[in-house]
Order: C-alpha cells, then structure tokens, then sequence
C-alpha cells in the first residue's frame, strides 16, 4: 500500500521536496524494501515532527544511520540519518565527544588524534556511525557497550524530546545517568535499528587517552598501505598457545597487569583477511599462518605513555606470554606487517576484509559473558563448522572464533561466524542451520541463553519472561505501535 | 561486454558504505572524509556507489525501471571512480565498470539526457565536444609546428577538443608545444584534422559515438606510422590509454601524458627549469590521469565454485594503484621557487573537479558544487595556487573560483613548466 499524498505532502513540508523520496528506483539500494518513503531530516526538530506526522497517521518508521546491515518493513517511513553528520563537540577537559547518529568512526577518530583522545571503536569498523553501540578491538581497555554512553538525546516515537543524565538538567553532556534523569535501562541502543523505540539523535561518547600519533603517516597507494616507520613506543604482536586454557591464563594476566591497550582475540584467519589485499593473498596466507601457529592465539598492541612505560609494558607482556608457554608468530613481527596492524587496528579499517570480501556475506554469533564459560562453548561451536568447511559451504578459517575481555577484566566478548556466499542456497541453509543449532546448545549445556533471532518460549520463560516486560516498557513509549520491533536486551 | 557480466560482482556489494568515504586508513579529518561527490551532494543512498551497485543487481534480476529520478542517478556521477578505489581497499569486486555499463545501457535504450544529448548531437556534426569557433589547428598559427601526418614526426601531440578551441585554454596547448619545442622533439599535431578522442562521449554513455571517434584517430595514426601519442588532457590520455585499448583498438602505441614526458624528459636532462616561480601550490589529481588512468587489464575467466568469491585464473582488479601520480609531482619538485603542499585527498582517493561524465554539461551546477569543494580543500592546504594537469579540470575549477569566493589561481602544470624554461 503506497503512503497515502497527505501523509506523504506533510512530511515534504516539514523536509523540503528534495529531501524526501518514494520513487521506485531509489527502493533497492534501501534493503530491496517497498518502503512508504525515505526521509533524509536535518535535525531533531525535524525528527520530532516526522514522528509526530508517523503518530498522527499510525504510519511505522525505522530510522537508520549508515545501514550496513538490515531488514525493514514494507510501506514504512525509513528515516535515513545522513544529514544528520556533525561533530557537535569534543570537549578534551571532560573528555567526551558530542556526535549525530552519520559521524562515521574514521571521522570523529581523526579529529580525536589530533588532540591525543580516542574513544571504543566497535569491530564493526571505522565506516560504521561513531555512536554505535556494542564492541571493538579496544574493549580491553576502553570498556564496551553502554560504558562508552554518556548523556544521550533521544526523540520518542510519540516525537518527545528525551534527554538523558547529565544533559537532563543542565547544557552538560558528561554523564548518562545523572544529574538528570538515567534511563540507560531503556536506552539500550544508540543507533537504531536497535532495541529502543525512537530515535537518537545526538549521544556523547566518552574518550580516552590516546598516547600514539596525530595521524598515521601511511604511504603507499590502495589497497597496499604501509607505515613506514613504527609510532613512538608501540608495538604489535600475535601470540599463539599450546592450549586454550594457556591462551587464557595469559588473557586474564595481561588484564589484571593493565599491560595491553588492545587485546583482540583474532584467529590467523582474520590477520590474514587483515594483511592481505585480494582473496587469493588471503586464502594462501590463511595456510601459512595457520601451519606457523602453536595453537589458540590472540593479537595485541601496547603503547606506551612513556619510554619508561614502554618498557615495563613490553617486560611484562613477554613476561606472561612466556608463562603460558606462548609465542610470538614471527612472520607477523615483519616492519611492514607489524606497521599495518597497529594502524588498521587501532583505526579498525579492514573489518570488511575479515567478513564480506571472501564470499560476500558472513553469520555471526556474539557473545557478551565470562570468558571461560563462552570460550567453552565457543570451541563446540567452531568443531560444528568443521563440516560445513569440508563441504565447501563456508570459508575454511580451521573452525576458528575469536574474542576479548573487556576492561581488563573477566567478562568479554566471543563470537564466531562463518562467511559463506549468499547465493549459494546449500550454505546459506547450512549456516543457518548451524547457527540454530549453536545457539540452541548454548541454552542447553547452560552456557548462555542466545537473544538473537526467534528467541523459544522456553529460553523466554528461563529468562523470567523478559519479553513481556520489554514489550509493555516500549509501548508505554510507543501506544501507537509504530516503532520497529527490536529483540529486547536482558 | 555488457553490464550483465558484472551481477556477480554488484551482488557482492555489502552496503558497507566505504564507497562514500576515502578509504578508511587515510581519513585525516572530518571535512575531507568523503570521496564521491553525488552522495556528498544528493544525499539519498542510491547515489552513492554501493547504491548504484544495488540498483544494478535489481535491474539485472528485475528489470529496470526508468523512472525520472532513476535517470537523475545514472547522469548525476561524474563516473571519477572513487568509489571503486574505496571499495577495493577491501573488496574484490568492480564497482566502478558496472556503474559505466548502465550509462551505456541507458543511452542504448535511448534514456538519455537533454543535454548530453545536444553535445553529442554537435560531436557528430562538428567532431568536437566543445562550440566551434573557427578551425581547430588556429591556435598553433605561428607556432611553426610540424604537421604530423604529412611530415615524419616520432611524436603525435594530440591537443584535445578544449584546448584546441577555447580561447581560455589554448595557453594549455600553446605551453605543452613550446616545452616539445625546447627539448627539441621531433613532434607534430593534427592541427585542422585532428578529431576528437571519444573519451568523453563515451563517459556520457554514447559507446557507439566514440568507437566512431576512436576509430578515426586509430586509422589516421596507424597511417601516419606513429608510434607515440603524447597528449596534455586528461580525458585524452584515459581515451587513447585506458578506452582504446579496452576496445582492442589501441595497438602497439605509446601513449604518454605531458606530466610522463616532461618528467622523462627532465630526468634525462633534456629539459631544465631554470626561471624561479615564486609561489606555494597544489596539485589536483585529475581522475583520468590518476586512478582511472590506470592501464586497461583484459580479463577472461570464470568465478570457482565455492565459498570465496575467486576466479580462474585469478582476477587483477584494476584498483587505483597504477595510476599517473608521481610524475606531476616529480616534475613541481623540480620546478625552481614552487613550494608543493598536497591536499588532504589525493592521488587514487583524490577528490573530482566535477567535470567528469558529462556532468559539466549536464548539471552544471553539480559541477560547480563540486569544484568548490576541491577550492576549499585546496585553501586550506595554504596553496596559492592549484596546479592540475587537465584542460577539463583547469576550466571546472576556474569557473566555480568566483562562486566560492576564493582567489586561488588555476594553472595547468605545462603553463608553469613552460614559464619556468
């Protein structure tokens, strides 16, 4: 059913006529969708407006930033965000950045170098909205999640101005849950399509001390970038382990020494995807690194704020790996490949390498929860890739996952995926089936209870019926019921 | 040939949105993080590489739909190539060749615009691109310069259709002549039969119309037996260069842009600024010399069944590395007094002038929209002036220098070259 003209005459008055659209030709790059329209707003004000027009008319919305991923429902107005792209702030004494839902990682993670911050960058990569919530390859010693989410301004789907913490009662963005008022219960998202109805329109981020370069002083012409010469007093390296439970004793050192500023569990699969520019390179340094590796193994960088701290960083990192009878993998101490590494993941830039350049599409799991619990459970999970590798229906990455701990601590992410071609019917199915299946074992062997996707009545009923009580939260929100329906997060 | 080939690859797009922005390394701040001036300037996804790349996928499986606004995304891309470059610093797909193959599709099809269609009518009468006023070898009449296919000559100078007749960039032509002359190469050009390259009709679509230009060109050149085109227009070079020989009409010519000879010739001591030029420049990549002026890669093969997206024999994708980016460089380095600053986006993610595919003709504005954009970029690299290496590129940003309220100057690199022997 098309938008009805007035609907669709309102929302260009509130827009402008160039900023509004429902011609067919633009619908398939907008997820293959039938949409209403896509709506492009400047700014809250016109946020607030289109959803009260949605309301009016009990027209549904979804409104998103960059949209990598997604599925949407027919008729609906898509608010697309990329007007909304300005750094409102970054205040280095309180140490926050102010952004719209279109700032791109890159983008606000530049202009931070410049004055010695950065911020948590999700594994996502770096073309992906700096005010994305989740995790990335600095979790170690940036937190993750809503850790990073300071006062955020939020317009419900009835079009109300909601803005949380600090920014609630006074012009300050410094903290999320007061002097104002804290809703981080429900504000479980900042960039929709995600869990909390409405849309976010501008959130503060928290930053951090950044102790290497301005900017990298990358040479070389795509995609064969290099960093000629190592920034002062970091380092990168590989280690691989014996054994699992060896890998981890020393992922738990290194986070209780504070020694790492980023500790990315990677697999060789994903340095290999990292460090290679095409699939060939890619496959072919999959096998090598994967013959030259001990075993299990994670990827890390240290800096230092000092000589001194540097120093004593390096010592103990050698230190811990050495107790844990891991080693460094020598190929990836190469200038030239150490160099690329420490900007790459640092900037997290080559993210579509590890997961849509081999096959053009990849199923994932992730996990937040205690490392050694999800490391178990993720070990079954990468033995039930195996045959799928066999058949030739995802890419051989030797049923590896990958992971961290966050803030130093215990608690982290895991995940694992498998990347596969979409159009081959056989492995999608095949995929699919093996991620139902791993999640159904999680529930199982009482490891975690998965949240996404169709989630069964009894995980919901385990789960004290979490559901119900999101649901009857976001309708309180949201009486007319036109906001998109997200999977509710415990 | 033909866009169908390409599905594989428009289906790989992941809408990752990389072909918006530079490539992600080289993000040096928020104002020049962008690379493609149509989703910069229209906004809505679908003018952005990977929604065009979408767009293709639909039609390919679909059907097209030829709508006015799907028109207004086919002709409003300057088809510079950047996206393919950002896209291919983690992808292994074209990008950029489908996007050409709809434009060849729609004017096939007879889904034209207006004013493209006006240019293209006056090639086919006039075998130039640009308004004819008087004959096209005028600009060379006392320049005493050797008429290459009546008198044996090593090198063929193709001047272009813009600097031949536009009194404002004939300097272009007259400066890449006198620099020929002082290194004494034994040089000649077209002057009255020379004809139009094609480079540009096909950039608006029209295959047909430069096939029929290329083809002219190939036979007087084949003629003549010259073994070496040198030619100082960017589009010219990626015509001769990249075009001609992905049509299997190039043969065994040398084709040279000024900025390969000049640097050539300095190199080997046969040219020697001398004359101080006191002033801090920069130097704008012209999208046909740099990325796009890549050399043309024949590829037959087919995707290996499986998991990755690879083929056999293996694809070289035609990424933006092998284009013509130091030679420019090498040759302001050597030029007496020049203090070089380069600009934030350059090389194979360097920012469009906004001339490209047509857009100059059939949206002027857009061009002009997008050429302030490179004069802010340029302003801020403290240069006084920007130096590029294309007529095409020195007219688009001259024009857009008033509207933006700048007071940079322009120059093409053989205009200081010349000025400093």
């Amino acid at each position: 059913m098309a938008l009805k003209k007035e609907i669709y005459k309102e929302l260009e008055d509130i827009l402008g006529e160039e900023y509004i659209c429902n011609d067919p030709a633009i619908m398939p790059s907008y997820h293959g969708t039938e949409l209403g329209a896509v709506v492009l707003p400047e700014n809250t004000a016109q946020v607030q407006a289109i959803l009260k027009t949605c309301n009016r008319y009990g027209v549904k919305f979804s409104a998103v930033a960059t949209g990598w991923t997604g599925s949407f429902d027919k008729d609906i107005i898509y608010i697309d965000m990329r007007r909304m792209n300005r750094i409102i702030e970054i205040n280095e004494k309180n140490m926050y950045a102010v952004v719209e839902p279109y700032v791109i990682t890159a983008e606000l993670q530049a202009e931070c170098f410049k004055k010695g911050l950065h911020f948590n960058v999700k594994g996502a990569g770096s073309n992906c909205s700096a005010m994305l919530r989740g995790h990335g390859h600095l979790d170690q010693s940036t937190g993750g999640d809503d850790r990073n989410h300071l006062a955020i301004e939020w317009v419900t789907p009835e079009g109300e101005i909601i803005r949380s913490g600090a920014l609630g009662s006074t012009d300050e963005w410094f903290c999320g849950d007061g002097p104002g008022p804290s809703i981080r219960s429900i504000l479980t998202s900042a960039v929709p399509p995600g869990v909390t109805p409405g849309v976010f329109t501008k959130a503060a981020i928290k930053l951090y001390h950044w102790p290497g370069p301005p900017a990298y002083d990358i040479q070389g012409l795509s995609p064969k970038y290099t960093l000629p010469e190592m920034p002062k007093n970091m380092m990168a390296r590989y280690y691989s382990f014996p054994s699992v439970e060896k890998m981890w004793n020393a992922e738990i050192k290194l986070g209780e020494n504070e020694i790492c500023m980023e500790l990315m569990g990677f697999n060789v699969s994903m340095v290999a995807a990292n460090i290679t520019t095409c699939n060939e390179d890619d496959e072919r340094v999959f096998k090598q690194l994967d013959a030259e590796k001990k075993g299990p193994g994670f990827f890390v960088i240290i800096a230092g704020n000092s000589d001194a701290d540097f120093a004593f960083k390096k010592k103990a990192l050698e230190q811990i790996v050495k107790e844990s009878d891991g080693e460094s993998m020598k190929s990836l101490e190469d200038p030239e490949t150490e160099g690329i590494l420490i900007a790459q993941c640092t900037r997290i830039s080559a993210s579509i390498r590890e997961t849509f350049r081999a096959g053009g599409a990849f199923s994932s799991i992730p996990i937040m929860g205690q490392r050694d619990l999800t490391i178990k459970w993720a070990i079954g999970a990468g033995e039930a890739k195996l045959p799928l590798i066999k058949a030739g229906h995802i890419v051989d990455d030797g049923g590896a996952f990958f992971g961290w701990g966050v803030e130093q601590g215990h608690v982290g992410k895991t995940e694992i995926f498998c990347k596969f071609d979409p159009a081959n019917e056989k492995a999608a199915a095949a995929v699919d089936k093996w991620s139902k299946e791993q999640g159904r074992r999680a529930f199982d062997e009482n490891y975690f209870a998965l949240m996404m996707g169709e989630v069964s009545d009894d995980i919901k009923a385990n789960m004290s019926h979490y559901d119900k009580w999101w649901i009857a939260l976001t309708r309180a929100f949201d009486p007319n019921d036109i906001a998109p329906q997200g999977g509710p997060l415990v | 040939m033909g866009l169908e080939q390409y599905q594989g690859d428009v289906n790989m797009c992941c809408r990752c949105s990389a072909c918006k922005f530079i490539p992600l390394q080289q993000v040096k701040s928020y104002d020049y993080s962008y690379v493609c001036p149509s989703i910069a300037k229209y906004q809505f996804h679908s003018y952005s590489g990977g929604g065009r790349a979408d767009i293709i996928a639909d039609g390919l499986k679909n059907g097209f739909k030829y709508t006015d606004r799907f028109l207004d995304i086919v002709y409003n891309c300057q088809l510079c190539g950047a996206c393919g470059v950002s896209c291919n610093y983690a992808m292994d797909m074209e990008l950029q060749e489908p996007i050409n193959e709809l434009r060849l599709k729609c004017v096939s099809e007879g889904k034209t615009n207006e004013e493209l269609e006006k240019v293209i009518s006056h090639l086919k009468k006039n075998q130039s691109m640009v308004p004819v006023k008087g004959k096209r070898g005028d600009w060379a009449k006392g320049l005493n310069l050797k008429n290459a296919f009546k008198d044996n000559v090593d090198v063929l100078f193709h001047v272009g259709c813009l600097s031949s007749y536009d009194k404002d960039m004939q300097s272009i032509a007259k400066a890449a002549a006198k620099i020929l002359k002082k290194a004494k190469i034994n040089f000649g050009i077209a002057g009255d039969n020379e004809t139009c390259c094609g480079g540009r009709a096909y950039q608006m679509g029209y295959e047909q119309d430069f096939l029929r230009q290329a083809k002219k060109n190939m036979s007087m050149i084949k003629k003549a037996g010259i073994k070496t085109v040198v030619t100082a227009c960017a589009d010219g070079y990626h015509a001769f260069k990249v075009l001609y020989e992905k049509y299997g009409i190039r043969g065994d010519i040398e084709v040279m842009h000024i900025t390969e000879y000049i640097s050539m010739l300095i190199n080997e001591g046969k040219l020697k600024p001398k004359k101080n030029i006191d002033m801090v420049v920069t130097y704008h990549d012209p999208c046909r010399l740099g990325r796009l002026g890549e050399p043309w890669i024949h590829y037959e093969g087919k995707k290996i069944p499986g998991d990755r997206f690879v083929f056999d024999p293996p694809k070289e994708y035609r990424r933006g590395t092998k284009g013509v980016y130091e030679p420019p460089r090498d040759i302001l380095k050597n030029l007496p007094g020049i203090k070089f600053n380069e600009m934030e986006r350059i090389k194979e993610y360097a920012w469009c002038c906004g001339a490209g595919g047509g857009v100059i003709d059939s949206n002027p504005d857009f061009a002009q929209w997008t050429a302030t954009e490179r004069i802010f970029e340029a302003t801020a690299s403290g240069a006084e002036a920007i130096v590029t290496a294309c007529p095409w590129c020195v007219k688009t940003l001259s024009d857009a220098m008033e509207e933006s309220g700048c007071a940079l100057k322009v120059y093409d690199i053989v205009e200081l070259v010349a000025e400093s022997l």
